[in-house]
Formats: C-alpha cells, structure tokens, sequence
C-alpha cells in the first residue's frame, strides 16, 4: 500500500513531465530546432558568467543541453591540441579571448563557417569577414587603481614606466591569459609605446599574476596599487563597492572580442549555431551588458558607470600581423617581466 | 611491465596447485576461493599494476634525464624536496611537542585540546590554504594591522615560507596520531625510575622517552614527507602567486598548458622519479618498524609529567597555539565569507549572504557537488567490496600470493596523488576513457583501495579462524566459509572503510584536477577554479560550506561508530 501511495507523486510528476515537454517541443518546432542535444563549450568566461548565460539560452532552448569547460584561453589551446593529436576536438563551441587564436584555427581548417542571424547590426569589427567566427564582447584593457591609495592616478600607458610605480603594478600572465598575449603582440606592435616601452615598464618589475582576476582582487584588496587588467572586472569590482576605479590609457586600449565560432567536427551543428545567435543577439547581448561588458552591438545600450563606445580610443591593429608576431611577443615579453 | 606480467601469472599457477593437490582426492573441481583470487588479481593487475606499468614503460622509453636535471624541473624537484622534508621535520617537532603535553603531562583541558589538534586533518589542504590567505595575506587583516602601526606588512604568506607553514599545519596531526601511539606502548615505569634515580621531569622525558620515540619519529617523517611532496592545493594557492613552483604545481601546469614539448612523457619521468621515491620510503619504513622492540606493558597508572611552574605558561602557549590554528581559519573564512567584494572593511553593515546564497545554488557548485558525490560514492561502494574481498582474503585464507597481493593492494597509498593521476592519463586513450569522468573514478578506486584493506585485515587478524574451522567441519566449503564467516564479520569494518573513502574522496583535488574533463568537475575543482579565478569571496564561501559539512558529517559518523 505505502509503496503505491510513494510512486503517486512520482507518477504525476513523470506525466507532468512528459506533457511540458511535449509542450516545450512544440512551441519550439516553429523557431528552431526541436531535438534533444548535448553541446560542449570550452570557454574562458567567468564561472558564474557563462552559467549565467547558459540559463539564458536554456530558456529559449530547454532541449540543448550545453555542458561548460572552464578554463584559461591558454589552458583551452592546449586542450585542443592535444585532443586533435589524439583525435577530435571534444568540443563543439569555443568562445574565447583573441582572434588571433580563431585566425590560426581557421587556418588549419579547424572551424565551420557560420555566419550568425542578424550579422549585420553587429561592430563589424569584431567579425570575420570570412565568416568562421565573431566576437561577442568589447574586452580593453585598461588601468585600474586603488582609489585609497593613489590620489593622482596614472592617464596613459607611458605614465606606468615613471619610477615612482616601481613595484607597485600587477599585470596577468600572458601565459595563462589570452587577453594578455593578445596585448603583448599588440603593445610591441605599437609605433607609440613597442619594445622601448615593455622594457621600460619592466624596469619596474611588475608583479605577474596568473591571470586577470587575481589581478583585479590584487588592486581591489589593496596589495597592488595599480593593475593592467580587462575592463570588466574592474567594474564589476567598483560597483560591488570594493576601492578601485579605472582609466582608459590616452594612447588608446587594446581589446579582445571573445569571439566564439565552431568546431568542423561538430555532430550539433543546429545546436552549436543557435547557441551562437544567442550570443550575439539582442538578449544575449543586454545579458552581457548586465555582466559589466561592452557590448558588439549598438542597440542595448553600456554598462553602468561605462563610457560611451564614441570616448574610447581604441587600438584596432590589423590581426594578420598580430596573431603572426604574437608568439614571439610573449616571449619577449616572458623574457623581459619574468 | 616485466613484473606485472609475472604477477599476471601468479594466478593462473595457484590454480594448477589447487588442482593438483584436489585431484588425488576429490576428482577435479576448480575451488571457489581460487576463483575469487584469480578474480582479485585481474582486478588488482587493471586497477593498480597496468597503470602504473604503462607509467614506468612511457617514463624509460626514452632517456628524459637532462631534461629533468637542467632548469625548471630540477628547480621544481628541490623546491619539492625541501618543503616536504622542512615541514615533515616541523610537523613530528610540533606533533611530539602536543602528544607529551596532551598525552603525558598535567595540561588542563587535554580531552578537548587533543579534538582541537587533530581538526586540521578534517579539512582539505586547499581549503585550508584559502583560509590563511584570509588571516595573513597581504591584505589580511593580521598584515592591514601590522602596516597600520608598523609601517611595513608582518609576514607575506605567498612563497615557499608559506607552503612549508601550510603543509605543517595540515600534517602536524598525522604525525601526533603516530607518535600518541608510539607513546602509549612506552611504559612510565621508565621514566618513573629515572625520577627516583635523581633526574628531574624533563631530564627523563628528553633521555628515557624521547629516544624510545625514534622508529616513530622515522615512520612520521617518511609518511608526511611523501605525502607533502606531491600536495598540490597548498602549493598551486600559496606558491604559484610567488612564482615557488613544486613538482605537482609544475606538472599541472605541464598537462594544461602544455609549455614544454611533449609533456606527458616528461611528466611521466616525473612521476617515476617520485614512485622510486616513494618506494624507498617504504622500505625504510618496514626497516624502521622491524627494529622496533616490544616493551612490555606497564601494570602501573601512567604517571603524568608534572608541569609545575611551567603550567600556566605552557597552558596558555598550547590554548592559543591550537585555537589559533583551528578556529581562527573558519572565522577567516566566515569574514571573506560574508563580504561582497575585496576591499572593503570588515563591518556590520558590510556584511551579505550573497556570496553564500550564490555558493550553494550556482549551477557549477551543484554540478561540482554531484559530480563528487556520484563519484565518491561509486568509489566507496567499489572499494568496499574489492577491499572486503581481497582484506579477508589475504587474513582468512593461506597461499604463497597472499603478501603480493596484500602489497599490491596497498602499494597506491604510499604513492603521491600525482603519480596515480599522471598514469591513469598516460592509458586513458587506449582504454577509451579519455576526458570522461569514469577516468577519475577508477584513479579514486585505485588510491583509496588500501583504506577499505587496512581497515578490514586489522580486526580480522586479531580473532582466531575457530569459526571457519566449525563451519569447514560441518561440510562448508572453503568459498562457503569464506563468505558465510569471514566476510559477515569483516562488513562492519568494511563499511567504516568505505565511509573513509567516501569522505576522502568528496572533497578530492589533486586527481581531480590533473584527469579534469568536460563535465567532469568535481567540488574541489570547482572551488580550486573560482580561487584561480580571483573569485576569492566565491572560493571562501563554498569552502566554508564544504568545510562546515564536512565536520558535521565526519560528527555524525564518529558519534555513531561510538554508539
């Protein structure tokens, strides 16, 4: 008797079940695809981030399941290449830091050429006019302070080589960090700032952290005066309340769109490209408004206490040169700071 | 390989005997306990041998030497060296120092004190590693106070100095469990004859005790050494942020970015050099127990040391030392806990759930937790089983293989967490396992099999086989005997094994970390990630959830094995 009376519920919930999903199928049938899948993202967001952005999209899309591997865009590369020494890319998506990494991919015919919806309301920028992958966030790379302890702080890059920020800098590890190599190559490509430049500001032995989140915390806490972090974090940071502010260096910012594009040997391709609409579509993108970035689109405004996209000056290198010089850039950059 | 391949035909030859000696008698009939340990040595062969085979073949297949001697390796390999054996070292000093004062002397409040000394074993190193950052990192308070009056920070954590604190304050307690053994076979009687020959308290306890002490201090220093020389929370939290790179933070680091060419062969060299290691310690340590004398019991009261005019300073010292080094982490992690973001200032009004809240519903933490509680499990039931099995085996039955296996199946726990997971990674392609989860599963059955052993064969070992002899004499067979007796008894014991594993495994991070897939992250990972991440008030408040769980649940069971 009591065992009839426990399978009830259980029941009820199955047929309750069986019925939102058939519903859910339904209504999805008309605007996409209706079929079960399971899609893997390897992706350097921010934990809570990109779990945040995967109930996003599974609110549109219950039926896809994606299933999230976290890690540095250094760590990632690594993964992938071992995966493709050993076989396929596990992987379905990659959303990650810099084009130079996708430019490489794209050069060993790693990627599906997928345009998505609505291309062209995005910065066209951030896409690839061969159409294997687009950006999905603005990410520069600024200047962050500790608002208790620097009164005067620093306005451009060529500031941080004065020696009275000897040891008081934290910057990533461009190792680790994509964000960070992709700056390196874009930094000694700079006709401004260039080798002269890193080797002054490695006369003030800045303190390399991993990677850009220790950074922010490093310059929040108060154990490092300055940092050269990604812009989000920051102020992200700042609006929690924590002492930091930041500044966007004169000569201009150098930024990463995490672009996301995928994998040629996909068995979701349906699935992986309305994961990637999502990404760049309007909801996606308010989403990462909402998450402290800038946006690639024009229509959902920036985040709070953000500039306008117009006041930034923004270093647009061309991404041929860098992703060929950028190997070498963190090497030499490896070699001077570490 | 050649050995394993040896011990692959251990079994088979056992049965040849078995037959041999049954045929003349009975006609032919294949034993049910020689199947059952055909059966363990195929599963010990796949579980323990194969792995660490494919390990040592890729590690000499090609002469990786140089590379090990030369530059970041060999850098790594003394770092390693050095902050195992400093803080093994520290470790018996300060575990010696507690089991006299807890154990032999006149303290007040020993019982709860002995409960304080020993919690640091409950929580995970990483964790513990994140809590410290939070008393005396560079932005801590201890430090924020220190800058405050003295204009310059008291101690920077992050470094080598750090990694050997830390390790100590995570193996002090092993080598105390040791020692407060050691120290109760030691009778007073010796001591007490030295007081009425003239020598004063601390005379007789640094020339009579002390020096009967010594096989233990051995057998703490090489298990704490091996342990702590492949540690990899403590290193990868407190070092890497100072560039103070081990072996394991060095592997790691190999595996997942792949700075070095072809890195799984290095790391195997690796992770062979520390196997050796490894080995050697236990040899010295079987040496160490052989030279052991048995002192008879003492009929006598143990007679404790009086402190005398030293009570009070010495009261005060060991309180504070042992609250500090218990209670203050939690609170370290509770402050971060409780704080929205870095920076700001410790008051009332500062305070939010927030980060709690988020620790305990954010899908990645409920990921991370199921992940490691589906797997812990599973490794708790298989290891339950095998470890019954191959435990009773090995106490309940005669046979020449007996020690071999016994050996095998409790070879893993000597090895360092990274030796385990580097082979499992080097035979995952070929056994299809790759990036799964079941990766880790086995690499857990393979580390934690001796738990369930050891606790099986101690309570086995010490009852007489009178009841199999009854059951064999009623017409039982051996198989039946074994099943129906032995293991009956040996279930409880077991089970208590198991929940070890269980617990051990839980909260897991240097496997973990190394077999990492996608949708493979287990809690330990989960928390190691946010702290790379700079997520450190995330990282504090699911460490403090993890670490208030953990010592509620390890309450429950202990209360209930009391009952």
């Amino acid at each position: 008797m009591s065992l009839r009376k426990s399978l009830a519920p259980v029941a009820a919930f199955a047929l309750i079940g069986i019925a939102l999903t058939g519903c859910g199928a339904a209504a999805d049938a008309s605007t996409a695809i209706a079929n079960e899948a399971t899609i893997t993202l390897y992706t350097s967001e921010p934990q809570e981030k990109i779990d945040a952005v995967v109930s996003a999209f599974n609110v549109d899309h219950p039926e896809i399941t994606v299933e999230v591997f976290r890690a540095g865009t250094g760590d990632l590369t690594a993964r992938i290449e071992s995966e493709r020494v050993s076989g396929d890319v596990q992987a379905d998506i990659l959303l990650a830091a810099d084009a130079g990494t996708f430019e490489r991919y794209k050069t060993d015919d790693l990627l599906l050429a997928y345009s998505p919806a609505d291309v062209e309301s995005l910065d066209q920028d951030v896409v690839d006019p061969d159409g294997f992958y687009v950006g999905t966030r603005i990410i520069p790379t600024v200047i962050a302070y500790n608002t208790n302890l620097v009164t005067a702080p620093p306005t451009s890059w060529q500031d941080l080589t004065d020696a009275s920020y000897a040891g008081t800098i934290t910057m990533p590890n461009p190792d680790v960090s994509g964000a960070a190599a992709y700056n390196a190559a874009v930094w000694s490509d700079s006709a401004e700032l260039g080798d002269t430049w890193l080797q002054e500001l490695a006369a003030n032995q800045p303190i390399i952290a991993e990677s850009n989140g220790p950074v922010s915390q490093a310059v929040a806490s108060g154990t490092s005066s300055v940092g050269i972090v990604v812009d989000y974090l920051a102020r992200e940071l700042k609006s929690a309340g924590s002492p930091i502010d930041l500044v966007y260096p004169s000569e201009g910012v150098p930024y990463v769109s995490q672009p996301v594009g995928i994998f040629a040997s996909t068995d979701e391709q349906a699935a992986s490209e309305a994961f990637v609409d999502f990404l760049v579509s309007e909801a996606g993108q308010t989403l990462a408004v909402s998450q402290s970035y800038l946006p690639v689109r024009s229509d959902v405004g920036t985040p709070d206490g953000a500039p306008s996209m117009d006041d930034i000056t923004i270093i647009t290198p061309d991404l041929t040169v860098i992703s060929e010089i950028q190997a070498a850039a963190v090497a030499r950059f490896n070699e001077l700071f570490q | 390989m050649s050995s394993s391949s040896k011990l692959l035909h251990q079994g088979p030859v056992e049965i040849d005997r078995a037959r041999r000696a049954a045929r003349p008698s009975r006609g032919v009939r294949v034993d049910g306990v020689d199947a059952v340990r055909v059966a363990l040595w195929c599963v010990v062969t796949a579980v323990i041998l194969l792995p660490l085979g494919a390990l040592l073949v890729l590690a000499f297949s090609q002469n990786r030497l140089p590379l090990l001697l030369t530059g970041d390796v060999a850098q790594a390999g003394l770092n390693s060296v050095v902050s195992a054996s400093v803080s093994a070292l520290f470790a018996v000093v300060i575990g010696t120092a507690i089991a006299l004062l807890l154990d032999r002397s006149d303290l007040p409040g020993r019982r709860v004190l002995r409960l304080f000394a020993l919690s640091p074993l409950l929580v995970p190193p990483f964790v513990g590693a994140i809590a410290w950052i939070g008393i005396i990192g560079p932005a801590a308070p201890v430090n924020a106070l220190w800058t405050h009056w003295f204009g310059s920070p008291l101690w920077n954590i992050y470094g080598g100095d750090g990694v050997v604190f830390l390790l100590t304050v995570h193996s002090y307690p092993v080598a105390y469990i040791i020692i407060a053994a050691a120290l109760r076979r030691v009778p007073s009687d010796l001591e007490q004859a030295a007081r009425i020959g003239g020598a004063s308290a601390g005379r007789a306890v640094r020339h009579i005790t002390v020096p009967l002490l010594r096989p233990a201090f051995l057998s703490a220093f090489t298990l704490i050494a091996v342990s702590n020389l492949a540690d990899f929370g403590i290193p990868a939290i407190i070092g890497l942020p100072e560039r103070y790179v081990t072996l394991s933070t060095l592997v790691y680091r190999y595996i997942q970015s792949g700075t070095v060419a072809d890195p799984l062969q290095v790391v195997a060299t690796v992770g062979a050099i520390l196997m050796l290691g490894a080995v050697v310690a236990m040899i010295v340590d079987v040496l160490a127990a052989r030279s052991n004398w048995e002192l008879d019991a003492s009929a006598s009261p143990t007679q404790l040391l009086q402190l005398g005019r030293w009570r009070v300073a010495t009261t005060a010292i060991t309180w504070g030392g042992l609250l500090a080094l218990t209670v203050l982490p939690l609170l370290a992690l509770v402050s971060q806990a409780l704080l929205p973001a870095p920076g700001i200032p410790l008051t009332w009004q500062n305070l939010t759930l927030d980060n709690l809240k988020r620790a305990t519903t954010s899908p990645s933490a409920l990921a991370g937790a199921g992940n490691s509680v589906m797997l812990s499990v599973f490794a708790g039931v298989i290891c339950t089983v095998l470890g019954l099995a191959i435990g009773t085996l090995v106490t309940r039955t005669r046979a020449r293989s007996n020690g071999m296996l016994r050996a095998v199946a409790m070879l893993p726990q000597a090895l360092p967490g990274l030796v385990i997971a580097v082979s499992w990674l080097i035979i995952a392609p070929r056994i299809g396992l790759f990036n799964t989860p079941w990766l880790i599963l086995c690499a857990y059955v393979m580390a934690f099999i001796a738990l369930v052993v050891q606790s099986v064969s101690a309570p086995l070992r010490s009852t007489p086989l009178a009841a199999e002899e009854a059951a064999r004499a009623s017409g039982a067979s051996r198989l039946r005997a074994l099943l129906d007796i032995s293991w009956r008894m040996a279930i409880p014991a077991a089970i208590a094994g198991g929940t070890l594993v269980v617990l051990t495994a839980v909260r897991e991070l240097t496997i973990s970390v190394l077999l990492l897939a996608p949708g493979a992250q287990t809690l330990g990972v989960t928390i190691f990630n946010l702290q790379q991440a700079g997520s450190y008030n995330a990282a504090s408040a699911l460490s403090l959830v993890v670490t208030v769980l953990g010592l509620a649940g390890l309450g429950l069971t202990a209360r209930q094995s009391r009952r």
